[in-house]
C-alpha cells in the first residue's frame, strides 16, 4: 500500500521507497527497451495490443476500482473513440491526432447523459445500462450503413505516410500507446491523491455512509465515469489508428468489456498497477490462445471459467493478495487502507472473541 | 399503416409479449430473493432451445416434449447454482459480484454450445411449423400460439405458487426482508435457492417455445438478455406484475415498430424505454422500496 506510514523509521528514504522506485524505474525501462528487444515485428504488434489492453483496463478501473460500480459495456466507450476519430478523419478531414482528441471529448459528453441515467441508482441499473450500451451501439452502427459503413466495417486512413513502414508503424504506436498509459495511470494516482478519491473510495465501501458524510455521491460517479470514458475513448481511437480497420461486431463487443473487468479485477482494482499487470497476464494469454488455436469458441469457456474462477476465489487481485501476505510477514505499517467489509469481520471477530471469554 | 396489418402486429407483439413476460418474471425473482442480476437467464433460455432441437433431432418426437426433462434438471441446476455458487460470494458486493460470476457463466455456455454443436444456425422442422389459423382477417402461426399458450401456462402456474402456496409465501417474504423473515422462523438459504431453481425453470420453459419458432445459434442470447434487463427495469426490480406489464407493453410496441423502421431500429425501443426510465423514475413504474435502493 502507497500510505505505509514510515514516519516511525529515522530520516532517509525507507526501504519500501527505494524498491517502489527501483520498480517503477525497471518497468519504464522494460517498456522503453520492449521495441529494440523483439526479435520480430510480430512480437512488437503482441506488445501494442497488450499496452492497449492495459490503456483500456487502467482506464476502466478509473471507475471500477474507485466506486465499485461494474461496468461491463466500457466496449462502447472504446468503440466509439475508434468510431469518432475514424468519421471525424474521414468526413471533416481533421488533423488524425486532432481527431482521436476531439473524439474522444464527444465521448465523454456522451458519457455524461449514460452517466445520469445510470448512476442516480445503485451498482445493478449501472450494469444494465452498461450492457445495453454495447448492444444497442452495436445493432445500430452494424445498420447504420450510409453513416458508419455497417456490417462492412470502415476502413482507417493511416497517420503516417507510406514511407513509414509496418515495423516502423509498430513501434511508433508502442510509444504512443505507452504514453497513453502513463497519462491514464498518473490521472488514477492523481485522482487517489484527491479529495475527491477519499470521496469516491468512500462510495466503494459504504455510500449511504459517504451521502450521509456529505459526499456529493452523485457527482463524484459521474465525474468519475465521465473521466474514464475519456480515456477509454483515447485507448480505442489510437487503436484504431493503428490498427487501420473497424468493424462493429468487434468494436462494440461484450468480450472485449469482459476482458478490461477481468483484467482490471485479477490484478486487482484497488492498486495503481493492477489493471497493467492483469493486462499483460490476460492480454497474452489471449494473444497465445489466438495465434494457438484460432478463433474457436472455446476462448470464451476459457474467459468465462477465468473470470469465474477469480470473482469466486480472488476478488481482490492478486496484487492485494500478495501485500496482505507480505504484510502479514512483516506486521510493519502503521495506516493501512482498509475496506469497510475487512472492518466488519475484524469487529465479528473481537465480538466472538469477547463472546467466549 | 392499414387497418390489417395493425392488428396482425398488435396480435404478433402480445404473443411475444407473452414469452418476454415469462422470462422477465424469472429474472425478477432472482432479483427479489437474492438481489441477483441474472445475466446468465436468457443463455440458459438458449442452452434449453437447444436441448430440444437436439430433443428432436436425435428422438423425432415433439420437442415439446423435452420439458418433461429440462425443467427439472434447469431446476435442480438452478438450486446448485444459488447454493454453491452465489451464496458463496460477500454479502456486502453481491450485486456487483454476481453479475460478474452469472456473465462468466454465460459466457460459458455460448462457448460451449459452440464447441458441442457449432455456430451453425439451427432450426426445428415440425409438421405444423408452416401452418397457421386465421381469426378475423389475422393470421396467426400455431406455432407462436403454442409458445404463447406455454407462456401463459407457466406465468398462471408461477403466481398460484406465490400467492396460494406456503412455500410461496415464505418467498415473498423473503424478498420483502431477509432479516425478518428470518426472524419468523423461515430457511431463506433454502427459499433463495429454490427461488432460484423456479427462475431457472421459466428459462427452461421458454426456451422450449423458441426453439419451436426461432432460428437459434450460440450468440443469440444477447438479442434476449438486454430487451429482457430494460423491461425489469422499466417493471421496476422485484416486482412480477411490473415485469409482466412491462413486457406486454414493450413486446407490442417493438412489433408495432417493426413495420416503419424494420427489426433492428424496432429492438432499440426496448433500450430507449430503459434510458427514458432511468431518467425520469430511476425505481420503475411498478416496483416498490425494494427498487430504489438498487
Amino acid at each position: 500500500m502507497p500510505n505505509a506510514s514510515s514516519a516511525t523509521r529515522p530520516s532517509g528514504p525507507s526501504p519500501a521507497r527505494v524498491l517502489r522506485i527501483g520498480g517503477l524505474l525497471a518497468l519504464a525501462a522494460v517498456v522503453l527497451l520492449f521495441p529494440s528487444l523483439a526479435p520480430d515485428p510480430f512480437i512488437l504488434s503482441v506488445g501494442v495490443v497488450i499496452l492497449s489492453y492495459a490503456v483500456l483496463a487502467t482506464s476502466w478501473n478509473l471507475v471500477g476500482g474507485f466506486t465499485g460500480y461494474i461496468s461491463l459495456g466500457h466496449a462502447a466507450y472504446s468503440g466509439l473513440g475508434g468510431y469518432a476519430t475514424a468519421l471525424l478523419i474521414l468526413r471533416s478531414g481533421l488533423n488524425p491526432w486532432l481527431a482521436l482528441l476531439v473524439g474522444a471529448l464527444i465521448v465523454a459528453l456522451i458519457a455524461i447523459p449514460v452517466g445520469i441515467a445510470s448512476l442516480r441508482v445503485r451498482g445493478a441499473s449501472f450494469v444494465i445500462v452498461s450492457i445495453a450500451l454495447v448492444l444497442i451501439l452495436q445493432l445500430t452502427f452494424q445498420s447504420w450503413h450510409t453513416f458508419t459503413g455497417g456490417s462492412g466495417g470502415l476502413r482507417v486512413p493511416r497517420p503516417f505516410g507510406p514511407d513509414v513502414l509496418r515495423p516502423e508503424q509498430h513501434e511508433r504506436f508502442f510509444y504512443l500507446h505507452a504514453v497513453l498509459l502513463t497519462l491514464a495511470l498518473l490521472t488514477w494516482w492523481l485522482i487517489e491523491r484527491s479529495r475527491l478519491g477519499a470521496g469516491l473510495k468512500a462510495i466503494r465501501e459504504d455510500e449511504d455512509k459517504a451521502q450521509a458524510l456529505g459526499v456529493p455521491t452523485f457527482a463524484y460517479k459521474l465525474t468519475a465515469l465521465v473521466t474514464s470514458a475519456f480515456f477509454t475513448a483515447l485507448g480505442g481511437g489510437l487503436y484504431a489508428l493503428w490498427f487501420g480497420y473497424l468493424d462493429p461486431i468487434f468494436q462494440f463487443s461484450i468480450l472485449v468489456g469482459t476482458y478490461m473487468v477481468l483484467m482490471s479485477l485479477l490484478g486487482g482494482v484497488r492498486s495503481l498497477f493492477g489493471p497493467l499487470l492483469g493486462a499483460v497476464v490476460v492480454g497474452y494469454a489471449v494473444e497465445v490462445f489466438k495465434s494457438q488455436y484460432g478463433d474457436t469458441q472455446f476462448h470464451l469457456v476459457a474467459t468465462g471459467i477465468l473470470l469465474g474462477l477469480v470473482v469466486l476465489f480472488m476478488p481482490d487481485g492478486v496484487i492485494p493478495a500478495v501485500t496482505s501476505f507480505l504484510n502479514r510477514r512483516r506486521r510493519a505499517a502503521s495506516i493501512r487502507e482498509v475496506s469497510a467489509e475487512e472492518l466488519a469481520r475484524q469487529r465479528a471477530d473481537k465480538q466472538r472473541e469477547e463472546a467466549t471469554r | 399503416m392499414t387497418g390489417a396489418l395493425f392488428a396482425q402486429s398488435l396480435v404478433l407483439g402480445i404473443l411475444l409479449g407473452g414469452l418476454y413476460a415469462l422470462l422477465a418474471a424469472g429474472l425478477t425473482l432472482y432479483f427479489g430473493v437474492m438481489r441477483v442480476v441474472m445475466i446468465a437467464h436468457s443463455a440458459f433460455l438458449i442452452l434449453a432451445a437447444y436441448l430440444a432441437w437436439y430433443f428432436h433431432e436425435r428422438t423425432g418426437i415433439d420437442p415439446l416434449l423435452s420439458l418433461v426433462v429440462t425443467v427439472p434438471l434447469f431446476f435442480v441446476v438452478g438450486y446448485g447454482m444459488q447454493r454453491f455458487l452465489v451464496s458463496r460470494l460477500r454479502p456486502i458486493s453481491l450485486t456487483t459480484m454476481s453479475v460478474l460470476l452469472t456473465f462468466a457463466v454465460a459466457l460459458t455456455i455460448e462457448g460451449l454450445l459452440g464447441f458441442v454443436w457449432t455456430g451453425t444456425q439451427r432450426r426445428v422442422q415440425l409438421g405444423y411449423s408452416g401452418m397457421s389459423i386465421e381469426v378475423a382477417g389475422v393470421s396467426i402461426a400455431v406455432v407462436k400460439l403454442i409458445a404463447f399458450g406455454l407462456a401463459a401456462v407457466s406465468l398462471g402456474a408461477l403466481y398460484l405458487i406465490l400467492r396460494r402456496t406456503s412455500f410461496g409465501r415464505a418467498l415473498r417474504a423473503t424478498t420483502q426482508h431477509p432479516e425478518a423473515a428470518r426472524l419468523v422462523g423461515i430457511d431463506t438459504d433454502r427459499v433463495a435457492g429454490l427461488g432460484f431453481g423456479l427462475g431457472l425453470a421459466t428459462a427452461a420453459v421458454g426456451g422450449t417455445a423458441l426453439a419451436l419458432d426461432y432460428t437459434i445459434y450460440p450468440s443469440l442470447h444477447w438479442h434476449w438478455i438486454g430487451p429482457l434487463m430494460a423491461i425489469i427495469v422499466v417493471g421496476g426490480l422485484g416486482s412480477i406484475p411490473g415485469a409482466a406489464i412491462a413486457a406486454l407493453l414493450l413486446g407490442v410496441a417493438a412489433s408495432l415498430l417493426q413495420v416503419p423502421l424494420g427489426t433492428t431500429w424496432a429492438q432499440t425501443v426496448f433500450y430507449l424505454a430503459l434510458f427514458v426510465t432511468l431518467m425520469i423514475r430511476p425505481q420503475g413504474f411498478f416496483g416498490g422500496r425494494l427498487a430504489q435502493r438498487f
